[in-house]
């Protein structure tokens, strides 16, 4: 079971980096697909390991939003406007082989000190210390792709890659949470990426161009 | 310090207070498009019964009592009154407000189809009732969930105009607001898991038990979860340097949603805040210290963005960003002053800050114009309109009689008690400089000779608003004059809310 976590765990890394670092947005969504598929099987081998079957109420609601809905918008928003992603300010080789670095050294450094970020003895044994690690990795790349990517739909892969990380790090931390905050944490993602692809769609109609950084007309 | 429990009372009435207001706003939503009574009609009775449900909760929390309802998971004390009060209060004078602000020829030509009216009062009532849902819950997690779903529900308002600005504006709003409130989240489950060990599970999302365990969760996780509370419900209240978003949807919503925002929104950033992050502050020195510093940036930024702009929405968008500082500042040191002192400037700065960006609606409504430099050219025969911008300016910047200078003095105090002294005066340099910025922008608008300007024949004399928004702007200002001369009148509210804080410090 401990194996099968950690290559999961593995995959989820991949393809977190994969959905943040891919040029072509359609290729990018597939990889957020399948990283929140990945987010969904570690959460249901959590659910198995721990028999704690209220867990799966988070996979199913996983799958539902961040597998179907989510992608399946973004891949509807990307065919009506543009498939490669307006250029980052980093390119890719560089941006690639800095995060590479960055994130392994990020991840060893919270591993090793889980005990300051882990609010219980529980939660710094693996393979929850893992877990968590990854979670905080993964939120920190989200904000990366925030920082650097200027194209809208790569913001929004972003959100969501900070999303998945908080998400893994509650699981991880508080897996008897009540089915009802469940709804609301997940309801409260599925409204905020639905409402900025959809401001998004205009203002691609207003600006002609899904560039954040021609977004400066209000300054001062 | 002793502090008496009050007896707890299951009541309805937590739970009424946000669903009236979204029932409401689902009904406007379902029959607004049959006319203007389903609109502005139900958006009328909603706001007003929710205001009755607020007055009646605060006449029950005045006479001792805690409101419960669903084993303690919603839970009104004195804090959450006095917010529902304020929200309720300064909601009704802008849904009001809005009946006029808006005319005939905005319906038709200004508004986006999906950006209606219909959906304008809609979204006014929901938000309204997730506002009142954020301060009635009793779980750190719903409240995270909640205070999320009142940007939501917000950014449709902001984007209301639909021009570029608008998008742009609204965008930044939701993309910024959500992201930082996400680190709320972490925070939030870092205290919740922390406090997994030492309660039974029934009670381990409560709000109101975190006072009871504040010692005994680990000091790592305590400055972590701060830091990352203060992240994320700072960029809700729009403390600097998380502020980007606020002068840029402040400014580009119709006035009387800048009103909501500034008056209403971003308190509940101060809100959560003072819910969470002051249970701990007694028992860390560093908290009120960075609390200290993080609220005297954002007063000078604030106050220094202000002074260069010319646009008067936006000059109190940043002026915002420097008065939220002082409450939260109030709020983070965790002392009995301070927290009175921050409660009390929320209020005040509700008052005020909505009494302002009325005034401002007003201007735009007879002008068309909102830069300073603009309005100065026209001439004005507005005289309610300039009381109400005069006497919100006086009390923004704390001068006595007005309610301002009640609350920051208080303030100031407390700052000074904390052997922060070095915060009060940047306080108060803070003040003198948003009246020097403040008055002179409506020396320019109101009394600098206008001949010498005057374009044409066709620059008339503008005139005074109708009655329907003067009679907000007027019971907002008499509020200002009056909790600066009776500062009493609130006291009982203000002292219950402050204790309902401390008694969640020792642990009740």
């Amino acid at each position: 079971m401990g194996d099968l976590i950690t290559t999961l765990m593995v995959c989820h890394f991949i393809a977190s980096v994969g959905a943040a670092e891919i040029r072509n947005l359609k290729t990018s969504t597939i990889f957020l697909m399948l990283q929140s598929l990945l987010l969904a099987l570690i959460i249901a081998a959590f659910a198995g390991r721990s028999q704690n079957y209220s867990l799966y109420w988070w996979v199913a609601l996983t799958v539902v939003t961040k597998v179907i809905i989510i992608p399946g918008l973004l891949w509807v928003h990307i065919k009506k406007t543009q498939v490669m992603e307006i250029k980052p300010l980093v390119s890719f080789v560089v941006s690639f082989i800095v995060l590479a670095i960055f994130l392994v050294a990020f991840y060893q450094m919270v591993h090793t000190y889980a005990g300051f970020v882990a609010p219980t003895a529980a939660a710094a044994v693996e393979p929850a210390r893992s877990a968590l690690a990854l979670s905080f990795t993964i939120f920190v790349l989200g904000l990366y792709v925030l920082v650097i990517h200027r194209d809208a739909v790569k913001i929004i892969i972003g959100l969501h890659l900070i999303e998945n990380g908080v998400h893994l790090a509650l699981v991880t931390l508080v897996p008897q949470l009540p089915v009802s905050t469940v709804f609301g944490i997940v309801s409260n993602v599925v409204f905020a990426a639905v409402m900025l692809l959809w401001l998004t769609d205009n203002i691609y109609k207003a600006f002609g161009s899904s560039d954040t950084m021609k977004l400066s007309s209000l300054k001062g | 310090m002793v502090v008496t429990i009050n007896p707890t009372a299951v009541s309805i009435l937590p739970f009424l207070v946000f669903m009236v207001p979204l029932f409401f706003g689902g009904l406007i939503f379902a029959l607004g498009r049959y006319g203007k009574f389903f609109r502005q009609g139900l958006a009328l009775i909603g706001i007003f019964a929710t205001l009755a449900i607020s007055i009646m909760m605060t006449g029950r929390v005045l006479g001792g009592e805690v409101l419960t309802w669903w084993n303690n998971n919603f839970y009104i004390d004195g804090l959450a009154t006095l917010m529902e009060l304020a929200a309720s209060g300064l909601g009704a004078i802008v849904v009001v407000y809005s009946i006029y602000y808006f005319s005939e020829k905005t319906e038709a030509a200004e508004a986006h189809p999906y950006t209606s009216m219909t959906s304008y009062y809609g979204q006014i009532m929901v938000f309204l009732g997730l506002m009142n849902w954020t301060c009635a819950t009793n779980n750190i997690i719903m409240m995270y969930v909640s205070l999320e779903f009142t940007t939501l529900a917000t950014v449709f308002l902001v984007t209301f105009h639909w021009n570029k600005q608008a998008l742009e504006a609204g965008y930044k709003y939701l993309l910024l607001v959500t992201v930082g409130v996400i680190f709320a989240l972490l925070g939030s489950v870092l205290l919740y898991a922390a406090a997994i060990p030492y309660l039974p599970v029934s009670r381990v999302l409560l709000l109101t038990e975190l006072g009871t365990i504040a010692t005994k969760i680990p000091t790592n996780i305590v400055l972590l979860a701060s830091a990352f509370l203060v992240v994320g419900f700072g960029t809700k209240a729009g403390l600097v340097p998380f502020h980007a978003w606020l002068p840029d949807a402040h400014a580009e919503a119709p006035a009387p949603v800048s009103a909501l925002l500034s008056g209403i929104v971003i308190k509940v950033g101060a809100y959560a805040l003072a819910r969470t992050i002051s249970v701990f502050a007694p028992h860390y020195g560093t908290i009120p210290l960075f609390i200290a510093i993080l609220c005297s940036i954002s007063m000078i930024v604030g106050m220094m963005m202000a002074m260069i702009q010319d646009d008067l929405k936006r000059m109190l968008a940043y002026s915002s960003v420097a008065q939220i500082a002082y409450v939260i500042e109030g709020l983070g040191m965790g002392t009995y002053l301070g927290i009175y002192g921050g409660l009390m400037h929320l209020l005040n700065h509700s008052i005020v800050k909505g009494l302002l960006f009325l005034a401002v609606g007003a201007l735009i409504y007879a002008t068309g114009k909102r830069k300073v430099s603009e309005l100065s050219k026209i001439k004005l025969n507005m005289p309610i309109t300039a009381f109400a911008f005069f006497v919100g300016i006086f009390a923004l910047s704390g001068m006595p009689p007005f309610n301002g200078f009640v609350s920051k003095f208080t303030l100031f105090l407390a700052v000074g008690q904390a052997n922060l002294l070095w915060a009060a005066i940047i306080g108060i340099i803070t003040s003198l400089f948003t009246l020097v910025c403040f008055f002179r922008a409506g020396y320019k608008i109101f009394w600098s000779p206008k001949e010498s300007y005057s374009v044409g024949a066709e620059t008339t004399t503008a005139a005074e608003v109708p009655a329907g928004m003067w009679v907000g702007m007027v019971i907002l200002a008499v509020a200002a004059i009056a909790l600066g001369v009776f500062p009493q009148i609130v006291h009982p509210l203000l002292d219950s809310a402050t204790k309902c804080i401390l008694r969640i410090l020792i642990g009740g």
